[in-house]
């Protein structure tokens, strides 16, 4: 299946309108899933929703919100308010993706999964330049040191809070799986240099985080999808799977899932990852290529035994004269099959 | 060739402080603000971006080399401008219009910055009508253009025919990069080059106009 809500919502009349209207929301996400036969019912890959909602505490409209960033460390009073957990009002988006879930949850043939953007990721779009901010801090600078540290620290403070109050929102309106997007938390963010050194930098931004939001999940019955579709070391692969342990892990294109497994807990599934960024150009990915990667993805999946859903890998966006190519693309990935590895003979 | 060890070492080690202080201190021996450039900070960047090639450095890495030049740079701009001396090249930087995503377009702004070139930063979700005005009121040698959404690249194609038919096209070399942009799609939209990464950048600039000028 591919995460192709955003495919299937251009297909309306008026999409950026249905983006505000959780049952025709629904009906969105229900198509998508009933289109490439899955019961997983994945939402929109809307990762602007948790940053709205937060800046919306301090009187930042939702027009204002992508382009907002912080740039020196924030007051107590605002810090207060940007992590008090009380539930605050939502915007329009939110309030959607809410109902939707909702729509889905009626559905018993379907299962609804919720969405939102990882703790570190918020962080990164809250500040004007995060990598220096987390290079400072990766290579020892503590807050009191530095204000772009302290505001790093600060910013990852209120990105849980507003993460924690999303996920709540949608466990309460259906939700049994999240599916918890972390694309910064990468190479092009976290230095390997660094790691390697032994900075804690990525226990401290994105792990723990993590683990904090796991437990809510957990909490809430709810079932964690991981999503990093972002350049990756195998230490970051490992820690995800074993520490964090998701029902499903969704890695970018540039990963080989088959070498993957051996990263992986065998209870994990693997999910991907056809570099579906590229379906818009047949100069880029021509049908055959697309044809040719997901034999290859399929048989070295087969050949490993590692539970496998095929898919994007990341949100199959809308592109603007290019809708058809890329659904058609998608349609042939989703159309190819491998023979399932041959079970060996019981012993006798 | 005189190399100023401090200030090279505070570069590679992306030391904002000691890259200031090193600075400062060839400023009142009475060196020369560009010869410290060309022969410590610009050799210091170069190493830096031999250093990503080869994957010691990472982005953040280079980030915080780019921030140390930057640093160094401040204190000498005053100087060159006094002595009636400008960088040689011009860059215009953008992201296009409708992509606010910005911090690939930074990293290549500092590191072409750190690598000697004037750059003009545009910002986030630029018009193709700003280009064109930046081009014209600031004739830059090279425009470059970031987006990082599939949704937003048909507008690097719209700036480039906005170049065109503001007769600019000529005048300046464009090139273009972000996540979903491959050397096809510059190909296809008559851009002079596509690099997936900062470093890469900084050479295409340097080949293109090494190019031009042969």
């Amino acid at each position: 299946m591919p995460v192709g809500a955003d495919l299937i919502l251009h297909q309306e009349p008026d999409p950026e309108n249905l983006r505000n209207d959780g049952a025709a929301l629904g009906r969105v996400i229900e198509h998508t899933a009933r289109r490439w036969n899955t019961p997983l019912a994945i939402p929109l890959m809307d990762l602007r929703l948790e940053k709205i909602d937060l800046l919306a505490r301090i009187g930042v409209s939702a027009k204002d919100a992508d382009a907002y960033h912080f740039t020196v460390p924030l007051d107590d009073a605002t810090l207060a308010t940007l992590c008090d957990e009380k539930a605050g009002s939502s915007c329009p988006g939110s309030t959607a993706r809410d109902e939707a879930l909702e729509y889905i949850a009626s559905k018993p043939d379907l299962i609804s999964a919720g969405m939102a953007i990882g703790p570190f990721s918020l962080v990164t779009r809250l500040m004007a330049d995060p990598i220096t901010a987390t290079a400072m801090a990766g290579r020892g600078q503590a807050p009191e040191d530095s204000d772009d540290v302290r505001l790093l620290f600060q910013c990852l403070q209120a990105a849980e809070a507003a993460v924690h109050r999303s996920v709540r929102s949608q466990i309460h309106h259906g939700a049994r799986a999240v599916m918890i997007c972390e694309p910064a938390a990468n190479t092009s963010f976290l230095s390997p240099r660094q790691l390697k050194s032994g900075s804690s930098i990525f226990e401290r931004l994105v792990m723990e985080p993590n683990l904090r939001l796991k437990a809510v999940l957990d909490q809430g019955h709810c079932d964690l999808i991981f999503h990093d579709c972002g350049e990756l070391i195998d230490p970051m692969v490992k820690a995800f799977a074993h520490r964090l342990h998701p029902v499903i892990l969704s890695l970018g294109g540039s990963r080989k899932l088959w070498e993957d497994a051996r990263l992986v807990p065998s209870d994990v599934v693997l999910y991907g990852n056809l570099p579906t960024k590229s379906f818009y150009s047949d100069g880029a990915m021509p049908i055959e290529e697309v044809i040719r990667r997901t034999e290859d993805l399929l048989a070295n999946m087969n050949a490993c035994g590692h539970p496998h859903i095929l898919g994007s890998e990341c949100d199959v966006l809308f592109v603007p004269e290019a809708r058809d190519t890329i659904l058609k693309k998608v349609d042939a990935m989703m159309a190819v099959t491998v023979p399932a590895k041959p079970l060996l003979k019981a012993d006798s | 060739m005189a190399l100023n060890v401090d200030l090279y070492d505070a570069i590679l080690n992306g030391n904002a402080k000691k890259a200031h202080a090193a600075t400062e201190a060839a400023i009142a021996a009475g060196v020369e603000p560009m010869a410290l450039i060309q022969e410590s900070m610009v050799p210091a960047m170069d190493e830096v971006g031999r250093l990503f090639e080869c994957e010691e450095y990472f982005v953040p890495e280079l980030l915080l080399a780019g921030r140390a030049m930057k640093g160094a740079m401040e204190l000498l701009k005053p100087l060159l401008t006094a002595a009636g001396q400008k960088m040689a090249v011009r860059v215009v930087i953008g992201t296009v219009k409708g992509d606010l995503h910005d911090i690939g377009k930074n990293i290549v702004a500092s590191m072409l910055e750190g690598s000697g070139f004037e750059v003009i930063d545009l910002g986030t979700d630029v018009s193709p009508e700003n280009f064109v005005a930046a081009v014209e009121q600031r004739k830059p040698h090279v425009v470059c253009m970031s987006a990082l959404l599939t949704v937003t690249m048909p507008a690097m194609k719209l700036t480039i025919d906005a170049l065109q038919t503001a007769g600019l096209r000529t005048q300046v070399k464009v090139l273009i990069g972000g996540a979903p942009v491959t050397h096809q799609y510059a190909k296809e939209i008559g851009a002079d080059g596509y690099s997936e990464n900062a470093n890469g950048a900084v050479g295409l600039v340097k080949n293109l106009l090494a190019g031009e000028a042969a």
